[in-house]
């Protein structure tokens, strides 16, 4: 899934071009999914996601691999934008988020499943921010703890116990609500 | 060095990473990783999914290639314009910088420190300052005839016995005024000359100023002007002048010649000389000259105008010492009027200490009449004779600095002007490079420190929501 481009300024512009577009097709969704598990605002993670591409076309040539994968410099970018959404939305004194409905769209399960589903949107919304950025990066868009760690600065390592300390009070909260 | 949270992951902690790995992958877990496959599925079906009509207009806009771009979540679409003009005017400011330490180093270069571009020597320089009691030799330098001017002054001093007499300062044309004991003011200028073309700068401030009628003394420009002559008023008056004068090293000789000669045909006296011919630079001849005063101007206007020599300075002094002639010509009668008195009293004296006391009242006033007799004669000797100090130098020839341009065009011009271009450029690109690094290093210090502000208040976020 992962892609990488040539060193920026060799290939021409259209070439560039190129690889973003096949940037944008393989991580469209995962970066959507991602940001909006982060930001839990469909129109506030449409809007992230939106700019992160842009921001990434417009700096496409000073995109380094010698740094990372192409895919995580655009989560990079995107993660950005959604911790400065974040900021903004501390500073209005926090925007009314439409609280998500737990058993929408389980019409139609069976009863065991839907209370499970039911039970992990519960413990998802108890999680901190950082908690559910590791769970977007890991199950929404798809990322190795490797990548994980190289997005959030940490060794890889940290970024497992991170994502093992997660996925406990995941498991306890749904336990407990089950 | 190992980083903290880089040491080996717990097996229990490995081992669930692994099964959610494999979950996630479609492979079979280990029974007792069940429950933390299943939540993981659980997690990943809870994925959000993008709106259909958003993936359309983002399709659209990517495929436009963000042509119109809509400022979205207070992005920083705003912030381009200014970025898209910092670049610019860096770039402006440093040419601005650099255009500007140029200027300042070209313009430092040519008010002197370019050796080229200093002022032009002068084609003749002064003599060797061998002359410890004649007058220095002038150059055409305005410093030079300040040196001179003061060396006329100082000559005048020592070697003109009215001028030495009465102590009298000179104001010299350059205007360094020297204190008198007699506190009668002369007015010296001294003029300057080259000897290579003859170039002369007039006397400045020449005319024979005598302050309260005592003396003046007067310098003259290197071109033979007009004799000066006190008025022919009956008073008794001392005459002197200092005069150098420079010619070429091969023509110490016959200058010399040529003043012997013009002081013989004026009944003067050669008190004394010192030629010194070395046959090539630095020829010198020094005379201490007496000639009636009568015969002063003729003999100035002849000296001045010698074949092979060019005056490089003059100087005319006068002292009138009319009162002091008659003070010394009144004590003389007076003194004789009293041997006449002790004479008659000596004739009629009737006893021997009469006579011995009048007798040596006589040898008294008679030693006194020979004392002022010879103090009269040696006035009216200064007087009737006018001394005149001259002196004759052969300058050592300073070679003349080619000017740009003037030299033609050759590899060694052009060596020496591409050193100097490479120099400037170096020197341009040290002083840019003192000014820039400072500011770099200050913007580099803000911009980490801002970066890692607004990291940190973005990983603040993610703890406070």
């Amino acid at each position: 899934m992962i892609e990488t481009l040539s060193a920026p300024g060799v290939a021409s512009d259209e070439g560039s071009w190129e690889r973003f577009e096949a940037l944008y097709r393989s991580s469209r969704s995962d970066l959507y999914a991602y940001v909006a598990t982060l930001l839990r605002d469909p129109a506030a993670a449409e809007d992230v996601t939106a700019l992160a591409f842009e921001r990434a076309y417009r700096r496409r040539r000073t995109f380094d691999r010698r740094r990372g994968a192409e895919r995580a410099w655009l989560f990079g970018i995107a993660r950005n934008a959604a911790l400065d959404e974040l900021r903004r939305r501390k500073r209005l004194a926090r925007l009314a988020v439409e609280p998500d409905d737990p058993a929408a769209d389980v019409a139609d399960e069976g009863a065991e499943v839907t209370l499970r589903r039911t039970a992990v949107r519960a413990a998802l919304r108890k999680l901190s921010a950082r908690e559910r950025e590791i769970v977007a990066l890991k199950f929404h868009a798809g990322m190795s703890n490797a990548e994980i760690a190289g997005l959030l600065g940490v060794s890889e390592s940290n970024a497992g116990t991170l994502l093992h300390r997660t996925m406990e009070k995941l498991r306890k909260e749904c336990d407990a609500t089950t | 060095m190992r980083r903290l949270d880089e040491y080996p992951i717990d097996p229990e902690v490995a081992a669930a990473l692994d099964a959610i790995d494999a979950t996630l992958a479609g492979d079979a877990v280990d029974p007792r990783h069940a429950e933390l496959a299943e939540l993981a599925l659980l997690l990943a079906a809870e994925r959000p999914e993008m709106d259909a009509g958003f993936a359309d207009s983002l399709d659209e806009r990517v495929e436009r290639r963000f042509a119109a771009p809509q400022p979205a979540a207070g992005s920083g679409g705003a912030h381009r314009p200014l970025r898209g003009w910092l670049a610019p005017a860096a770039g402006l400011g440093s040419a601005a910088l650099a255009a500007a330490v140029v200027v300042v180093i070209l313009a430092g270069g040519s008010t002197g420190t370019h050796p080229r571009s200093a002022a032009p020597l002068p084609a003749i320089s002064s003599g060797p300052a061998r002359a410890s009691s004649g007058s220095a030799h002038a150059a055409s330098v305005p410093a030079q005839a300040l040196k001179s001017a003061s060396g006329s002054a100082s000559t005048s001093a020592s070697g003109s016995p009215s001028t030495s007499a009465s102590g009298s300062p000179s104001t010299s044309a350059s205007g360094s005024p020297s204190t008198s004991a007699s506190g009668s003011l002369s007015t010296s200028a001294s003029g300057s000359a080259s000897s290579a073309g003859g170039s002369t700068s007039s006397a400045s401030g020449s005319l024979p100023t005598t302050a309260s009628g005592q003396a003046s003394s007067s310098s003259a420009a290197a071109q033979p002007g007009p004799i000066l002559q006190p008025p022919a008023n009956g008073r008794k008056i001392i005459q002197s002048a200092q005069l150098a004068l420079s010619t070429a090293p091969s023509r110490i000789d016959t200058v010399a010649q040529e003043v012997f000669d013009v002081v013989g045909q004026e009944n003067g006296i050669v008190s004394s000389s010192t030629v010194t011919a070395t046959g090539g630079t630095g020829g010198y001849a020094q005379f201490q000259l007496s000639v009636p005063s009568s015969a002063l101007p003729q003999t100035m206007a002849a000296l001045s105008t010698l074949r092979y020599a060019h005056v490089s300075s003059r100087t005319d002094t006068t002292q009138d010492v009319n009162d002091q002639y008659q003070s010394d010509v009144n004590r003389l009668a007076d003194a004789r009027a009293l041997r006449t008195s002790l004479l008659k009293q000596l004739a009629n004296a009737t006893t021997q200490a009469q006579i011995d006391s009048l007798t040596a009242q006589i040898h008294d006033a008679e030693a006194s009449i020979s004392s002022d007799q010879a103090t009269l004669r040696q006035l009216e000797h200064q007087i009737n004779f006018s001394q005149i100090t001259l002196t004759i130098n052969s300058p050592v020839p300073v070679p003349v600095p080619v000017a740009s341009g003037s030299g033609g065009f050759t590899l060694h011009t052009a060596a020496h002007d591409a050193g100097r271009v490479l120099t400037v450029a170096a020197g341009v690109a040290l002083i840019a490079l003192a000014a820039l690094v400072p500011l770099a290093l200050v913007g580099a210090l803000g911009w980490w420190v801002t970066a890692t502000l607004r990291r940190r208040r973005r990983e603040q976020a993610l703890d406070t929501v």
